[in-house]
This record gives C-alpha cells, sequence and structure tokens, in this order.
C-alpha cells in the first residue's frame, strides 16, 4: 500500500517506518529532517497545513498521523487538532479509505477515568478533560469521529502511555526505574511500532465500526487497562512485556533450559 | 452581576446584549478585526496576560459558540478551539463561576421532525458544514472544563431561525424569538437549578414545535410559562 506519514520523525515514527518499510511504500513527512540513515521519500509538512497535507495525501491508500506537540498552546491546537482536521479533509478529498491516528492514552480517558477506575477500555466516552496535550488531542479524535461518521472513512486510533526501549526499559525522557509501580502501562518501541503496522493491515471484516480504538499496552497484570481488543482485533501480539518494571522478582531459567534443545 | 460577552459584533450577540443590558454589567469583546467602536474590548483570546485582563472582575461569561465569527474552516476551529481553551482557562484562573455557551439546535438538523429530541440525544454535527462542526468543538471544549469542575457550564442551544418582529413562517418549527432569546440567557445566568455541565434545549412555542423544550421549563422558571404556551 501506499502509505502517507505525517510527524513521522519524531519518536514513534522511526518505529513505525521500521515496521513497514519492507512491506509498504511509505511517503515520511515532518517538520525536521528526518534520521541521517533514513532511506525513504520524504517531505518537508506541517500536519496542520491544510493545502499542504491534501496535496501530499494524491494517491495514497492510507494516512497516519504520528504527529504531537505538547506543551505549547498555540502550537498544540495547531498540530493536535488542527491537523487531524486537515488529515480528514485529505482522505475526504481523495477518497482515502483508511486513516490511523496515533494519541496518548488520556486523550480518551482523562483523570475523571484514570483516577477513579480500573479495567480501562477503549471504547468508552472521551473523557480527556483539560490538560493541554489531552485536550487538543481530544478534539482532533473527535473530529476524526465526526469525518469518519459522514465519509465512511475508517479511523484506527492506537493510544500509548510510556514507551521503553526494550533493551534497559528506559525512555526517551527518564532513565528507567525497576520494581515500582509502573505508570499504568509502558510498551516498548518496537511493539509500539508493530502496532501501527498491524492497524495498517487488519480486514475491514476485522473492524466492528468505522471509528475503532486500540489501547496498545503489552499483558500487564494489574488491570488497570485492558488489552484484550487490541489483541484480539488487531492480531497484535506485543514481543516485549516490560516485565523487570512490575516484576521483582528477576526471572532466570532454570539450569540447562537455556534453548530450546 | 459583571458579564463578557464575545463575538460582540455579532448579530446574536448584540441580541443578548441589548436584552441585559438594563440588568447587567456589561463587558463586550471581540477579535481585533471585528472590533470597531469603542463599546467592543478588542482581544485575541491568546494565552497571554490580556486575556487575564479581559476576565477580571467578571461573574459570567456569555460565549457565542455558533455563528458568531467568519472565515476560513481552520480560522473557524481555531477560534472555537484554542481561544475558548484560552478564554475558559483565563476565566476559572480568574475565579469567573459561570459560562453560558450559546450552541445551536441545528446540532440536530439531520434528525427528522418526528423525533422527540431532548437534552439527552448525542448531537450529529455536519463534517461538511464548518460552523457546525465548529459549534460541536466549543461545546466539548466547555464540556471538559466542567467536567474538571473548573466552571459552570450552561450550554443554551437556540431553535433556527431568530425571528425579530414578525411572526415565524408556518415552515420554521425551530424558531425562536428574539425576546426568547434574551430572557433564556438573562435566566441561564442567574438560574441556582443548573448542575456543572446542562445542556439546555431552547426555542419558541410555534405550531408544530419540533423540538420540546421541558428542560427549559424547569431549569429556567422564568420563562417557564412562555415556553409552555
Amino acid at each position: 500500500m501506499k502509505i502517507l506519514i505525517l510527524g513521522g520523525n519524531g519518536m514513534l515514527g522511526p518505529w513505525a517506518v521500521t515496521a513497514m518499510k519492507d512491506r509498504h511504500d511509505i511517503l515520511l513527512t515532518d517538520i525536521n529532517d528526518p534520521h541521517a540513515d533514513y532511506k525513504g521519500d520524504f517531505l518537508k509538512l506541517s500536519a496542520d497545513d491544510v493545502d499542504g497535507v491534501v496535496k501530499a495525501a494524491e494517491g495514497m491508500d492510507v494516512i497516519i498521523n504520528l504527529s504531537v506537540l505538547r506543551p505549547h498552546r498555540q502550537l498544540a491546537f495547531d498540530v493536535n487538532t488542527i491537523g487531524n482536521f486537515a488529515m480528514m479533509t485529505a482522505a475526504r478529498e481523495h477518497r482515502i479509505k483508511r486513516v490511523i491516528n496515533t494519541g496518548p492514552h488520556f486523550q480518551m480517558v482523562g483523570q475523571q477515568y484514570e483516577e477513579w477506575d480500573t479495567n480501562l477500555n477503549p471504547d468508552m466516552p472521551p473523557a480527556p478533560g483539560t490538560r493541554l496535550y489531552a485536550h487538543t488531542k481530544g478534539l482532533g479524535q473527535e473530529i476524526c469521529r465526526v469525518f469518519s461518521k459522514r465519509h465512511g472513512i475508517q479511523v484506527i486510533t492506537l493510544l500509548y502511555y510510556n514507551m521503553k526501549h526494550s533493551w534497559n526499559l528506559g525512555g526517551p525522557e527518564a532513565p528507567p526505574v525497576y520494581h515500582e509501580d509502573m505508570v499504568p502501562y509502558s510498551t516498548a518501541w518496537q511493539d509500539c511500532g508493530t502496532a501501527v503496522q498491524a492497524a495498517v493491515e487488519v480486514p475491514d471484516s476485522r473492524l466492528a465500526t468505522k471509528c475503532e480504538s486500540f489501547f496498545i499496552l503489552p499483558d500487564l497484570p494489574h488491570g488497570k487497562f485492558n488489552n484484550e481488543k487490541t489483541k484480539r482485533v488487531l492480531d497484535w501480539v506485543p514481543k516485549y512485556h516490560v516485565e523487570t518494571l512490575w516484576n521483582k522478582e528477576t526471572r532466570q531459567p532454570p539450569h540447562g533450559l537455556h534453548e530450546a534443545f | 452581576m459583571n458579564v463578557l460577552i464575545t463575538s460582540a459584533a455579532s448579530a446574536t450577540a448584540q441580541i443578548i446584549a441589548d436584552a441585559l443590558a438594563g440588568t447587567h454589567t456589561l463587558r463586550l469583546t471581540d477579535l481585533p478585526r471585528n472590533a470597531t467602536g469603542d463599546i467592543i474590548t478588542p482581544n485575541d483570546l491568546g494565552h497571554e496576560a490580556d486575556t487575564d485582563k479581559l476576565v477580571a472582575g467578571i461573574d459570567a461569561i456569555v460565549n457565542i459558540g455558533f455563528q458568531g465569527q467568519s472565515g476560513t474552516a481552520t480560522h473557524l476551529i481555531d477560534y472555537h478551539t484554542r481561544r475558548m481553551y484560552n478564554l475558559l482557562q483565563a476565566a476559572s484562573d480568574a475565579g469567573v463561576a459561570r459560562c453560558v455557551n450559546i450552541s445551536t439546535l441545528r446540532l440536530y438538523e439531520d434528525h427528522e421532525e418526528n423525533l422527540v429530541v431532548t437534552e439527552k440525544w448525542r448531537t450529529d454535527p455536519s463534517a461538511e458544514n464548518v460552523e457546525l462542526l465548529s459549534a460541536h468543538l466549543v461545546e466539548i471544549v466547555c464540556k471538559e472544563f466542567a467536567r474538571d469542575r473548573l466552571i459552570q457550564v450552561a450550554n443554551l442551544r437556540l431553535g433556527w431561525p431568530f425571528v425579530g418582529g414578525s411572526s415565524a413562517k408556518p415552515e420554521d418549527t425551530a424558531a425562536i424569538s428574539h425576546g426568547m432569546i434574551g430572557a433564556a440567557v438573562n435566566e441561564a445566568l442567574s438560574t441556582s437549578e443548573l448542575i456543572q455541565w446542562q445542556d439546555i434545549h431552547v426555542q419558541s412555542p410555534v405550531d408544530h414545535q419540533r423540538f420540546i423544550t421541558k428542560t427549559a421549563q424547569n431549569l429556567l422558571p422564568g420563562i417557564a410559562s412562555e415556553l409552555a404556551q
């Protein structure tokens, strides 16, 4: 498939590209230059440039929005809210049938849910609250929903929380902290990328509605967030379960069982 | 009561300002490109100190959430999301107690007229009509501020068209008079019946009335008898 990626040079983009580069034709876009090792097509483009996004989307089968901007109030609305309007306008103009949106868990599950409830699932009504990042992303998600309903565009939204390096479970913003209460969920970067691939490739027949959301997390024992739908519908199998974040025992295989044979 | 009215150059704001002028102290504001004359304070509703000054000393805000602005799609969405966020953030920081958001029953216009649409029905905005999409988005912004208990919001969804001196045409089954608009806003500013977030549907009593107004009759007692005619 021909895929347009918006905001592809952030933290998640390289992992999504790695998961899909040998399976699909990718046009990567971002306001920043791509990583030096990136070998594919690239276009400098801001996600909130409606005309630019519409033009870039011509001939595409799927649009993926990985753009994120958190702390600055003007830019957060521009990228997280207007950016989704640009993406959905482009999908409508070119009759693109599938859009993959991404964002933080709290664009759906704000403090009103997270501080009160467990077994949080991705089919609840959104309640992002007023935190800037969550709020702006939640508005963008609502724009996706309205366009999806009116134009039959398949919107798949992937909701992440913390992302961790698989080799040491550190993150880009903080060092790893083992054997303590984990921020409600963490996912290895590689698995974050393969989730995007799964969303691109899942058959329409497996999706119950034209607008479906998924929490992207491995199997975690706390029961705070529920990933059942993600595994069942997207057929996504996380490779890493970030176990040393939440299990005090360091598991070692019994002597002699380091290999299968 | 000190009341701030946004999008003050719009026709809707002028209807409301005329109705409130005798009973409240009004501060009118609009974007600099719309604010003409000495009466309307120009303000970009940015996240800087100017917006903090705008809401200082204000008891309640009447926000024009539908057809208060004109322009490109991105301008309308920006105004009704980012600028509303800035306004409500400044208002909550300043201790403004209540916001009356002026929305529209046109958010249900695609529903058949025979359906008994109430405040409990989900709104169904068009993706093609950016004014309606913006009205929907500003409702969400307001609701999240109410959900976080930063400000109380009365979301008035008004009928259409607005009818001045003449009576409504027979086909205008969702019409609302200028007098009813002013009275409803006045009541929404002062009623003690509101919860933190409250949708209220208001239209004038007309033949084959499209929307029922029981919630308004219960929560806005000053216009209950007029609504029930």
